[in-house]
């Protein structure tokens, strides 16, 4: 059997003395989607920042298409493959929208004419400075800027949060198209449960820094039960 | 026929345009990555000691000695960066400023170990010596050519940060450093860089310094209060904001000197206090 693209091994991750997760183990196929769910502060986000290097590693391994990757620094995982679209989007303020694409851009198949037709507003803002753009604006610069890095898998931390709902639905659009394309994985931390669970084929629910639950998105979006449960109220409203 | 005042504006300028060279490359590393190098104008004085050997004992002619400085003072600052000034890019400024000054002195006992405490000849190509007579004013060649070495120097650094993508990496490091790693920028090797070319321009005003004002082991501590005194008044990590306070100290100090005698070498004391008084960042400091 063929390595998988990411592997973590009982990956025991925090920062300085605080341990947040807890011996977490899971295993990304290449093309595939997973959605990390979970209440607040159970540690999505440092899951995915372990997986960029950003934290101290206590135990357990990261691998990279089986190769053994916890000790490389945060620059050398992005350049083999792994594009990281934070939380805050951290737009480089003192360049401009074409800059923020480019300055870190690797050859492949997303380029600015790739980027300008998936994103056109991003085309409409070339020449403005990454500070003079909405928040939306900055959600789509902030995915579109690792795409441009042409990576294997994509960490998307909450890119739906605070936006307008029609700015989500081209958000939601943009990110369907990407997936049918089968060319990259994502793993996806989102509030929005409903969404996260449609856009993904696999899911995991972190409590308290470990994995409490996982499953098949589809196959979780009906376990009501389990939702309510491990992430709380507002899936409980939606249908 | 212009009167007097215009050449003793032309030689601040000049003057000025020397410092601009000797300071721009301390604005980059103390303005955009924030390390306190004390030990810069030990760079500008290593340049200027190339310069003199190369002329005077191995009769290389004067400027094919310039690019030799340039790259000798940035492969020396490579050195200690790798060696020593990485380990302290996070430390406090305190840590970093006894290092570099250490720096600072080691360099000055070095040169006057090896060169003696005397002021260096320095031999110029004939065409830079003497003056062209201009509108009555008597132009001082070496000067006319500092003012085009500053002038080239200027546009080269803007264009170079502005419109190329090394330029735009290292401004993605100085917003953010953890994003540009992120995206899988080398911020390390592009400070590095960064930080080489900034003493290699400090090793080229040292040998161009040498006509103007001489050479001597005091060198690194001289000229280290005129380079911070620009890269306060400019604003920090400001390209043009150092080329505008070079040129105001420039010709603060030498209008000073000449119409001012008594008040001297303290007119450009006067002159920071009162920029900084208005501008607490600089002319063109944003922080």
């Amino acid at each position: 059997m063929a390595d998988a693209l990411l592997t973590l091994d009982k990956v025991t991750a925090g920062y300085g003395d605080a341990v947040v997760l807890h011996g977490i183990s899971l295993t990304l196929p290449e093309n595939g989607s997973l959605a990390l769910l979970g209440r607040n502060g159970v540690g999505k986000s440092t899951l995915l920042l372990t997986i960029m290097g950003y934290t101290q590693m206590r135990g357990g391994r990261v691998a990279w298409r089986g190769e053994d990757v916890s000790r490389v620094a945060p620059h050398k995982r992005a350049t083999r493959g792994i594009g990281w679209v934070a939380q805050e989007r951290e737009i480089f303020p003192s360049l401009t929208v074409e800059e923020n694409l480019t300055v870190a851009a690797r050859a492949g198949t997303w380029d600015l004419p790739a980027i300008y037709k998936l994103f056109p507003r991003l085309d409409e803002r070339r020449r403005n400075m990454g500070n003079q753009l909405s928040g939306g604006e900055q959600q789509m610069l902030a995915i579109a800027r690792a795409l441009m890095t042409n990576p294997a898998l994509l960490l998307l931390d909450e890119p739906f949060e605070g936006l307008a709902p029609v700015i989500v639905d081209e958000l939601i659009h943009a990110m369907k198209l990407l997936l049918s394309d089968r060319r990259v994985a994502i793993i996806l931390v989102e509030q929005h449960t409903d969404i996260a669970l449609e856009l993904t084929a696999d899911a995991i629910v972190l409590e308290r820094g470990t994995v409490a639950h996982a499953a098949p998105s589809a196959t979780l979006a009906k376990d009501t039960a389990t939702l309510e449960r491990l992430v709380g109220l507002r899936v409980a409203a939606t249908p | 026929m212009l009167p007097p005042v215009f050449g003793v504006l032309f030689d601040g300028i000049a003057y000025g345009m020397l410092l601009f060279v000797l300071s721009v490359g301390l604005s980059v590393t103390l303005g955009l990555m924030n390390f306190v190098n004390l030990a810069h104008c030990a760079f500008a004085m290593l340049g200027g000691y190339v310069t003199v050997t190369l002329v005077n004992e191995l009769q290389w002619p004067f400027l094919a000695t310039l690019p030799v400085s340039f790259l000798a003072a940035a492969a020396a600052s490579v050195v200690l960066e790798r060696l020593f000034y990485r380990r302290l890019y996070r430390a406090s400024d305190l840590d970093q400023v006894l290092l570099t000054i250490g720096f600072a002195f080691i360099s000055v006992a070095a040169a006057a170990y090896v060169f003696g405490t005397i002021q260096q000849p320095i031999q110029t190509p004939p065409f830079l010596r003497g003056s062209t007579g201009f509108l009555g004013l008597g132009l001082s060649n070496y000067r006319m050519f500092l003012v085009g070495i500053a002038l080239v120097v200027t546009l080269l650094l803007v264009a170079g940060l502005e419109y190329t993508r090394f330029g735009a990496q290292v401004r993605a490091a100085v917003d953010n450093q953890r994003m540009a790693r992120g995206l899988g920028i080398d911020v390390d090797r592009t400070f590095a860089v960064t930080f080489a070319l900034g003493s290699g321009l400090a090793g080229l005003g040292g040998s161009l310094a040498i006509d103007i004002v001489g050479l001597d082991p005091s060198f690194a501590f001289t000229y280290l209060v005129y380079v911070l005194i620009i890269v306060s008044v400019g604003g920090l990590g400001s390209i043009v904001g150092s080329f505008a306070a070079a040129c105001l100290i420039g010709i603060s100090d030498v209008a000073g000197k000449y119409y001012a005698p008594e008040l001297g070498a303290f007119l450009i004391y006067l002159v920071m206090v009162a920029v900084l008084m208005w501008k607490p960042a600089g002319l063109f400091g944003r922080r």
